[in-house]
This record gives C-alpha cells, sequence and structure tokens, in this order.
C-alpha cells in the first residue's frame, strides 16, 4: 500500500479550510481527511470538510458520476447517449456556430461554475465567451447570491469583497451580525464569531429567526422578515441623532453624507417600529453598542442579499461604516461572507458580464484594449446579460432578436437551484440548445442536448478564492475516471473546434495569462501561494515581501476612483409579494450544515446523507403547527403562486409565526418551486427571502409517505443510480 | 470518579460534526468503503436545540447508575470509568432508556444481528466514552469550535473551585437576602 499525504482547500465553502488527505494511491482511494493548519481554519474542520469527500468514491446513493459524454443522437426527444469527445466536441461546435451565425453572438450564455472547477477554468470559460463566442454573456451562481454585495460595495466602497480577513473577525470589538447565519453556512467562520464572543466581543444579531449566532449574542433584533432597510436606517438615524458618528472620518474620506443624514430623519426606531416589529429601545441599543468601538464588524450573507432591495441594504450598511470610521485598519469593517467555495474566484476571473478578470469594467476602453491585444480578437463593450434573466429572455424577450437561443450550463444546476423552478423548465424546454458541464446528472442534465462530463474538485489541481479574497492552492488528490476532462480543457477544445486554437499545458500556465492581465492579482504566482499557503489580493507585486492585503481601504483610502466612500441615501421598501388570505404565511429560504448547494456532492456522502435526507423539513412556529394540527416529523404541503411540494414539519420556537423556512437542495422538497423570480433591478437576485407561501396539513400521511419513496426512487434512477452496484 | 464528556452551549454552534464522528469511530472507517446502506448510523451522543441553548447531550457515566440498576439481563456494566453495554446481552427491554434522567440511552435497531425469530436486533446505545478505541472520544476531538471537554475529577474540582470564588465575591457586591437569586443567575448565563 503506497500512502501519501497530500494538502488541499476544501470544496464546500469560502471560508477556504485546509485539508490534509491521507489517500491510498494504489486503490486511489482517501483513507482520511484531518484539518491541517490553514490561516482561516488552524486544524478544524466542520462535517463537510471532515467527511465530505465521500463522493470522489462514487458510492451511487443519489446520483452516478458521469465519465463520458453524453449526446442525444436522434434530437431532442431521443434519449443521452454515451458518444465520444470528437462527436461532443464537435456537436457543440458545430451547434455554437450555426446559432452565432443565425441570431448573433448575444444569443447564447453560458454560465461560469463557483463550486470545484476552480480560477483557472472560470478564466477560460469567459475567455471563452468573450473571444470566440462575442458576448459578455457570461454569468454566475453569484448573481443568486452575492451580487448585491458586489454591486453595492463597488458603489460604496470601490471594491465588491470582505474588506478584512476571516482570522481578524475574532479580534473585533463589536460584531453587527445581519442576514448571516455563519453556524449553518461557514461553520469555520462562525467559529471566529464565537471565539470573538470569548474574548470580550459584543455580539448583535439581526435575524427574524433564532438562529445559533442570535442564541449567543447580546441583542437579537428579531426583526420582521423583508425589513432590513428600514432597521439600517433606523440604526443610522440613532448614530447621528445620539452623535455618535465620527465627524472626521467622514469629513476627511467620505461624501454624500449630507443627503444621507436628511433621508434618515424619517426612520427612527420608534417610527419603523411597525415594520421592523423592534422596540425602538433595542435598535438605539444596538446602534450604541455599533458606534462606540472602531473595531465594530459587519457581517451579512444572503438574509440581506436574497431580496429584491438588497443592494439598498448592501449600500446602507457600508454607511454605518463609512459613519462610524469603521474602516483603514484590521479587525474592523464590512464582510459579505461569499457563500461557495470559490464564488468570490469566479467574480475575480470575470465570470460576470460586466467585468473582465480582476473587476476591469468591460465598458472601460482603456481595459478592453488591453484584453483585445492579449486575446489578439476585437472585444464586446456591451455588459452581457445577468443569468437570472435567462428565463425573460427566453420566453418573453425585449424583442424577437433578442431572444436566447443556446445555455452552456457549467457547473451549475438551474433546475433546482433558481428560483421559480417551473419558469426555469419552461425556459430550459423552450431553447434550442442546452449544454450541460458537471461531474454529475443532475435536474438540469435531464433538459441537456449534449452532457460534458468533467473532473471533480479533488482531482485536479487549480486556485480557489476564499471569501476573505485568499488565493489558495487546491490539488490532484485523485485520479479522475477515464473519459472525463478538466474543465479548462473541455472549452479549449470547443474553443479550438470553433476555429480560436487554445492550448494550455496545465493551470499554471493559465494561471500566469490571467495574473499578467489583472494588476490586483499580478503578485499572486503559484509559487508564493505555495509558499506562503495563502495570498490575499490585492497582490500587485511579484516580489515576496508582497504577500498580499489582510484588510482593504488602509486609513480610509477607498478604491473608488476619487478615494473617498460614498453615502447612498435609499428609502425601504416592502417585499414584492407579501402574505394574504389565500397565502397567508412567508417563506423563506436558508442553508442545512451538513449539505452543500444542490447536494450533488453532499447527498453522495454516506455520513452527511444519514443526517439530513429527503424530503427536508420545513422549520414551523409551534404555534402555527397546533393551528395546523401537524406534528414534529408528519408531511405537509407547501403551496404558493407558482408551485408545491411536500417536506416534514419541524417545530420550532426559532422561528416565528408568520414565517417558515426550508432548504433549497431537495428534489421531492423543492422550495424552489415556490420561490419568486422577482430580483433585485441592479444586481438581478431574486427575492429567494420572501414569497407569500401556505401550509397544509396531509391527511393520508402512509399515502404521503409512500409518494415520497417512490418519486425519490424514481428521481434516482434517472440519474443513473445502478441499483445493483451494492447487490 | 467516572470522567464524562460535555457539551458547552456558549461554543456549540450545532453543527452535528460531532454526531458523525461518533459513529465514525464505532463503526470503522470501513463504512467509506460499503453499501451505503450497510452500516449503522445511530450516534451514541445527540445536539439538542431550543430556544436558550445548542449542545450535544450523552452519558454522565453515574457512579451510581439508573440503567445499571434496572438491567435485568447484566448488560449494563461498569469498566475503567465508564458506564457501558454488552450489546450481546441486551434483550431489549428498554428499562434502562426509561430509568435515564438525561435521555442519554436509545434503542436502536442493527441492521447486521436479527433476534432468533430473524426480526433486526434491538439493543440499548449509548457513550462509552470511545473507550478503546485510538485517540480518546471521537466527538471531542473534532468539534471546530472546541465546544466539547472532558470533565473528570480534577477539571470538575476546578470548575467548583471557580463557581464558589465567583459565589463568594458575590457575596461582596450584594445586599444580603439577594445573594442567592444572583448566584443563580450568573450559573445560567
Amino acid at each position: 500500500m503506497t500512502i501519501e499525504k497530500i494538502l488541499s482547500t476544501c470544496v464546500y465553502c469560502g471560508a477556504g479550510c485546509q485539508i490534509l488527505f491521507t489517500v491510498d494511491k494504489e486503490k486511489n482511494k482517501i483513507l482520511e481527511a484531518t484539518g491541517a493548519n490553514g490561516v482561516t481554519n488552524q486544524g478544524k474542520l466542520c462535517l463537510k470538510g471532515r467527511y465530505g469527500w465521500d463522493f470522489l468514491n462514487d458510492p451511487q446513493i443519489l446520483t452516478k458520476r458521469l465519465t463520458g459524454p453524453l449526446l442525444r443522437k436522434n434530437g431532442r426527444n431521443s434519449p443521452l447517449e454515451p458518444c465520444s469527445w470528437e462527436e461532443a466536441v464537435g456537436f457543440v461546435a458545430r451547434r455554437l456556430t450555426e446559432i452565432k451565425k443565425e441570431y448573433g453572438p448575444d444569443s447564447m450564455l453560458v454560465t461560469g461554475s463557483a463550486r470545484g472547477p476552480g480560477n483557472e477554468a472560470n478564466y477560460v470559460t469567459q475567455k471563452f465567451v468573450r473571444a470566440v463566442l462575442g458576448s459578455n454573456n457570461v454569468d454566475h451562481c453569484a448573481r443568486i447570491c452575492h451580487a448585491a454585495s458586489v454591486a453595492g460595495l463597488l458603489v460604496s466602497l470601490g471594491s465588491g469583497a470582505m474588506s478584512l480577513s476571516v482570522p481578524e473577525i475574532e479580534d473585533a470589538k463589536v460584531i453587527f451580525n445581519i442576514g448571516y447565519n455563519g453556524p449553518d453556512s461557514h461553520p469555520i467562520v462562525a467559529r471566529r464569531i464565537v471565539r470573538a464572543k470569548q474574548k470580550g466581543a459584543a455580539l448583535i444579531v439581526a435575524d427574524p429567526r433564532r438562529t445559533e449566532t442570535a442564541r449567543i449574542s447580546d441583542l437579537h433584533l428579531q426583526l420582521k422578515g423583508g425589513s432590513n432597510l428600514a432597521l439600517v436606517n433606523a440604526l443610522g438615524h440613532v448614530i447621528i441623532e445620539e452623535k455618535l458618528l465620527d465627524k472626521t472620518f467622514i469629513e476627511a474620506h467620505t461624501k454624500g453624507f449630507e443627503e444621507y443624514r436628511e433621508l434618515v430623519k424619517r426612520y427612527s426606531p420608534e417610527s419603523t417600529e411597525s415594520i421592523t416589529g423592534l422596540k425602538p429601545g433595542d435598535v438605539r441599543k444596538a446602534a450604541r453598542i455599533y458606534a462606540s468601538t472602531k473595531n465594530s464588524v459587519i457581517l451579512w450573507g444572503m438574509g440581506v442579499c436574497q431580496f429584491s432591495q438588497g443592494v439598498d441594504v448592501v449600500k446602507s450598511l457600508a454607511n454605518l461604516a463609512l459613519m462610524t470610521g469603521n474602516f483603514g485598519h484590521s479587525s474592523t469593517g464590512v464582510g459579505p461572507v461569499r457563500g461557495q467555495n470559490n464564488v468570490q474566484g469566479a467574480c475575480d476571473m470575470g465570470a460576470l458580464p460586466n467585468y473582465f478578470p480582476g473587476y476591469q469594467s468591460v465598458t472601460d476602453k482603456e481595459a478592453r484594449e488591453k484584453f483585445e491585444k492579449a486575446w489578439g480578437v476585437k472585444l464586446p463593450d456591451k455588459p452581457g446579460i445577468t443569468l437570472t434573466r435567462v428565463p425573460e429572455f427566453v420566453l418573453h424577450p425585449p424583442t424577437p432578436e433578442k431572444k436566447l437561443r443556446a445555455y452552456w450550463v457549467f457547473g451549475e444546476d438551474p433546475a433546482q437551484s433558481d428560483a421559480d423552478l417551473s419558469e426555469m423548465r419552461e425556459t430550459l424546454h423552450a431553447l434550442d440548445l442546452v449544454i450541460v458541464q458537471d461531474i454529475y446528472m443532475n435536474k438540469t442534465a435531464e433538459f441537456a442536448d449534449v452532457v460534458l462530463p468533467a473532473t471533480s474538485w479533488g482531482e485536479h489541481e487549480g486556485v480557489y478564492s476564499a471569501c476573505d479574497r485568499s488565493f489558495q492552492r487546491i490539488r490532484k488528490v485523485l485520479e479522475p475516471p477515464k473519459g472525463v476532462l478538466t474543465d479548462w480543457e473541455i472549452f479549449s477544445r470547443v474553443s479550438t473546434a470553433m476555429g480560436y486554437p487554445m492550448k494550455y499545458k496545465n493551470t499554471e500556465e493559465i494561471w500566469n495569462e490571467l495574473i499578467g492581465l489583472c494588476p490586483s492579482f499580478y503578485g499572486a504566482t503559484y509559487q508564493k501561494i505555495e509558499k506562503f499557503g495563502a495570498i490575499q489580493w490585492p497582490c500587485r507585486d511579484r516580489n515576496d515581501a508582497d504577500r498580499g492585503t489582510s484588510f482593504l481601504h488602509k486609513d480610509g483610502k477607498f478604491a473608488t476612483k476619487d478615494g473617498k466612500g460614498v453615502f447612498t441615501a435609499v428609502d425601504w421598501h416592502a417585499p414584492v409579494e407579501v402574505e394574504d388570505q389565500e397565502y397567508p404565511v412567508t417563506l423563506s429560504t436558508v442553508r442545512e450544515v451538513g449539505h452543500y448547494s444542490v447536494r450533488t456532492m453532499t447527498g453522495n456522502c454516506r455520513t452527511l446523507r444519514n443526517l439530513e435526507d429527503e424530503p427536508g423539513w420545513v422549520q414551523m412556529n409551534p404555534e402555527l403547527c397546533k393551528d395546523l394540527d401537524v406534528k414534529h416529523g408528519e408531511l405537509v404541503k407547501l403551496s404558493s403562486r407558482r408551485g408545491f411540494c411536500f417536506s416534514r414539519c419541524f417545530p420550532t420556537e426559532r422561528v416565528k409565526k408568520d414565517a417558515v423556512y426550508m432548504t433549497y437542495q431537495w428534489w421531492i422538497g423543492a422550495c424552489n418551486e415556490l420561490t419568486i423570480g422577482k430580483l433585485d433591478p441592479v444586481s438581478n437576485t431574486p427575492e429567494y427571502k420572501y414569497c407569500a407561501c401556505r401550509v397544509e396539513k396531509v391527511e393520508d400521511q402512509n399515502e404521503a409517505e409512500r409518494y415520497i419513496k417512490s418519486e425519490y426512487s424514481s428521481i434516482k434512477a434517472r440519474m443513473g443510480v445502478d441499483k445493483e452496484v451494492w447487490a | 470518579m467516572n470522567g464524562f464528556v460535555q457539551g458547552n452551549p456558549l461554543l456549540c454552534i450545532g453543527c452535528r460534526t460531532c454526531m458523525i464522528a461518533c459513529v465514525v469511530a464505532h463503526e470503522g472507517k470501513r463504512i467509506f468503503e460499503i453499501d451505503p446502506d450497510g452500516y449503522d448510523f445511530h450516534p451514541k451522543l445527540k445536539v439538542v436545540k431550543t430556544w436558550a441553548v445548542s449542545a450535544p447531550v450523552q452519558c454522565k457515566h453515574c457512579e451510581n447508575p439508573a440503567c445499571l440498576s434496572v438491567c435485568r439481563s447484566q448488560a449494563i456494566y461498569k469498566n475503567d470509568g465508564a458506564v457501558l453495554v454488552a450489546h450481546d446481552k441486551c434483550i431489549g427491554c428498554k428499562s434502562c432508556a426509561e430509568a435515564c434522567p438525561f435521555g442519554a440511552i436509545e434503542m436502536v435497531t442493527l441492521c447486521s444481528e436479527q433476534n432468533s425469530d430473524g426480526s433486526p436486533r434491538t439493543v440499548a446505545n449509548k457513550c462509552d466514552l470511545c473507550q478503546g478505541l485510538e485517540g480518546g472520544p471521537a466527538c471531542l476531538s473534532v468539534c471546530p469550535t472546541e465546544a466539547i471537554r472532558r470533565q473528570d475529577e480534577e477539571t470538575l474540582s476546578d470548575t467548583l473551585k471557580r463557581k464558589r470564588v465567583g459565589a463568594a465575591e458575590a457575596l461582596l457586591t450584594l445586599g444580603a437576602g439577594d445573594h442567592q437569586s444572583h448566584i443563580l443567575k450568573s450559573q445560567s448565563v
């Protein structure tokens, strides 16, 4: 037995934990994963990090690993059949060329992937879209996640990322945690919150649920869902009214304060009580605590971004930090904690419709010319379509010429993860061409004309960007199955077949090309990442002395053009679809700590599946359960104006009576059948956190249980699970 | 004195890594190579979540265990500072589960063993402090927030000393008659 120890970065969230794998090289099997001494995780791992590699063994619990390309050889209605790579690449290249010729470059959209593939693959993806297809129609799941943070903070601060690093959280004196459930989404970041608390930090949590963080907080503002901006403006109101602001900082480093001051006059804690449901005294107390130090940190997540007013709330949170001088030094500032392992990276790499890699705007002539020169082609100057607008551009295009015809879904699963799934299914049916590139069969692949199998995390090299801008290496731990290719190789082959030859020897060659084009990544060579373990961008110099930047906006110099932080004054408005008689409670989608994304990976890990499995739970207040006469574990039916699903009742005092909460990774308990596709006008992020729904008792529990069981088996069979494999 | 494993609700984030670690420690790493339905997933500790608390609950390895005294089949015994269940002797009568004041014993059905009539075997399942397993209690070593610790004579004595100091100091700052409620309050923090 040849045993090797291999270090890599975890694939399960933006914390970027370092894992040491013990591998039996002869059997090509992982034996164990233990926490390595990474900057963020310091030897600790959560359940996903520790036990979430099991899917690499292909146990066929949920889906079967893809090991060769699949093609509908006889058209749309024929089955997906195995084919050669030549056939698959030829088909994709031919169809894209035809569609481009007939309908133009903007009739196609390609996603990046914030999950396993890594930065290099995303760089090649967006290069393919821009240089070969000739469009900026490239986007990825940041759109349904932290796009609001990126868009908002770019305006306020000039940089959309966390201003501080994860380890700095534990030295904060105050943490204002709003719409962020670290213990479920990033346990190893939550560990820093716990440690900050141990070190004496005051913890204020604004969340409609009694989350784990709320439970250990000093002050829990259990606000009504959808009232974030009213609360944040009220905090600003108190800080101004009680003269808790930092005038020197405001004068020296910001602009737009006067307009903001005028606006928040209307937002006293007393006048907003009817919106937020919070006691004015608590809001005042929170404002006083927050404004009392220069080490106050604001952390937020999806509870801020997944609203139709997400960008406005992000800007307003930046207002709070600006007016109290909470920028420019260590353990202060703003922390939009990025969810998926490489969602920061996919943004960094320009898998966005408005940015080249390194946040260089496609509308900036100078930047465009630089990339045109490097790539040797003319590049489009108009920002592309965001992926949440795919349904609109397929089903109801602004003009017939603008209709989207082709959708290349790379490492995502919109038929599971996007809002309003019935609309998404209609969209996928209506497209001329659907290409799915993944490691597993998934719900979207059922609509694909061609399926391209890729190497998984653990089977390829590369770099991920953690939530705090840390570049860290991922390494090949196992040999991939025969018949799959790295994601960047797939794009390179299609590109070459379309007449734009792309050939890379390895990921380092890709990395060197991209850091050469991005001043803020220029100094972060593979060699330096290897040497120091992690390099946080900006890192502009190749010299070893430049080890990156742990916190941004040093000394109050912001990344905006004039170096000033910008106040934005915005009014609160109510969520789009509010509860009524027919749909009397609200549904908010949340996270389950043991499962990740659409669950194709964690659902195929034995022990994570043991903890939670179909159809999942709906968290309900015990009083609501009593009113509906439903008990713990009973199946209930949930419906909205868009669809329905079944879930298990989970009575908990941690949620209020007016709202129920579900996680989005279940096939049968698919809460996205209910969610609304209404978008934030700027970030285009859907309002996953608020729609009106109805919960109903299911009278015949036995029949419902039989339905769940048979439906589960039937989907597994469609996903290629071979029942005989363990027989 | 018997030691025991104890969760701290001020540090616990409810992630349940400990529950999986418990199963992996007892079933062995073989589970990652076999039929996903071919092993028992029966954690010997359970994370409990209420409005105020999240923490794993497990056996306290009582000095005079109620479970042991009610066991009619001599399946429950003490060994080297732990209270253990001999699964082969357990008749599944559930008396111990009922007797335990902490709900730390659960009746579980084993996938690999049958009763004499061929029905699946159900036995009592509880924390064994990972006795005989390498590395000590698995839950403790994997907890990402170090919310689980082993209490033994020494650590318990330290805790008690600290509490007594707190109680004594409270006497100084409070008026007579008021101190008892204050001490109770500080203990519940």
